[in-house]
């Protein structure tokens, strides 16, 4: 019979040996899988690789009527500008999709959420732009962007970054900041002024509302 | 009792490790594979912890830690290094359900409300979860390992131990 001692070196030892070819594996797989990630890349440029402060708020907190809207539009700006990113209010945004330079690519869109969300609705015209792939779509958006004199960048809104880090992709490519803007509100905000949105493709001509 | 019971009995613990071993490794593969699936996403949740800050380091968490528990559950459902592998699951779930606990408490003091009514996605590959069953949860699950870390549920194992123990020497 095994003392416990050597019962429980050879656990340990045992654990030691699945944690190493654990991680082994999980490399290689990271390495093989076509969604891996890129290890050495900083995929949230602009700031620190810290969270963002504050949580987005499932529940409303209870207080007065558009306090939680308005702290919420508050924080945005704020991480907005502490990455030195220009921001964009609906009304603007609005303005610009209305502009007939939008037509011709003078302004342009960028969807910087996931291909899934993006095929669901997204800004009619907008460019798909994942910031974490951007091998994918980059070489088709980056010179629709450097040709444009607007381009604006927008995701989900709230604590989503998505926007900040693409915005920050197209700076680091090349596209100007001055002409770079984000969308704080993002596609919920666009969506819940019953703005115009379109299904599938860009220009699929598909329009839910 | 009888010689029956006792035997009965037996072969009834033993059929529960073994179904919890299998329970537990289906468990890790399904939500590994599913944040290896969106690497992107988990990588987004992993930043929230505020457990590391240097990007590297980041981004090597979410890129291994999926493929990292599925290989665990691929191990645990085929019957291979069964000991060493729930030490693995436990030295990641106690710090991790602590890391979940404590972000469910920064939310509740946000958002003011009972603990067991926070809800949000804490990374687990299950999506936004409130925090009182994800708790559970991982209780069942580190409880699980502890089990089969004492040795039971060898039945249909490929090779349940790696090295033979005879003499006290690995």
């Amino acid at each position: 019979m095994p003392s416990l001692k050597s019962e429980i070196r050879t656990i340990v030892v045992e654990a030691a040996i699945v944690v190493i070819a654990g991680l082994g594996v999980g490399l290689a797989a990271n390495e093989l899988s076509p969604r891996g990630l890129a290890l050495s890349r900083n995929y949230f440029p602009g700031g620190t690789n810290q969270a963002p402060a504050a949580p987005r708020p499932v529940q409303a907190v209870p207080g007065p009527a558009g306090t939680n809207e308005a702290s919420q539009a508050a924080q945005i700006s704020a991480r907005l500008r502490g990455k030195g990113l220009q921001e964009l209010k609906r009304s603007q945004v609005e303005t610009l999709f209305h502009d007939p330079r939008s037509r011709d690519g003078r302004i342009v869109f960028v969807d910087a959420r996931n291909p899934d969300d993006y095929q669901e609705g997204h800004v009619p015209g907008a460019y798909e732009l994942d910031p974490y792939h951007p091998e994918k779509e980059l070489g088709t958006v980056l010179p629709i962007c450097q040709a444009a004199e607007e381009v604006v960048v927008y995701c989900t809104g709230g604590d989503c970054e998505d926007s900040d880090t693409a915005a920050i992709l197209l700076q680091d490519c090349g596209v100007p900041g001055q002409k770079v803007f984000v969308y704080g509100g993002g596609f919920p905000a666009w969506k819940a002024a019953r703005l115009p949105v379109e299904t599938g493709a860009r220009n699929s001509g598909i329009h839910s509302q | 009792m009888t010689t029956n019971q006792t035997t009965w009995k037996r072969k009834a613990f033993e059929a529960a490790a073994v179904l919890a071993r299998w329970a537990l490794g289906a468990f890790f593969i399904y939500m590994g594979l599913k944040k290896a699936m969106h690497p992107e996403e988990f990588l987004k949740l992993t930043r929230q912890y505020d457990m590391v800050h240097n990007s590297f380091l980041l981004n090597s968490i979410a890129a291994v830690l999926p493929w990292f528990e599925t290989f665990c559950g691929a191990l645990l459902l085929l019957g291979i290094a069964v000991r060493g592998t729930a030490l693995t699951l436990v030295a990641e779930l106690v710090p991790f359900t602590w890391l979940v606990w404590r972000r469910a408490l920064v939310l509740q003091a946000l958002r003011a409300i009972p603990f067991c009514a926070v809800k949000f996605d804490c990374g687990c590959g299950a999506g936004e979860v409130h925090i009182c069953n994800k708790l559970a949860e991982n209780i069942i699950q580190i409880l699980a390992a502890c089990w089969l870390l004492t040795g039971v549920g060898r039945a249909f194992c490929a090779r349940h131990t790696l090295f033979s123990v005879k003499s006290g020497k690995v």
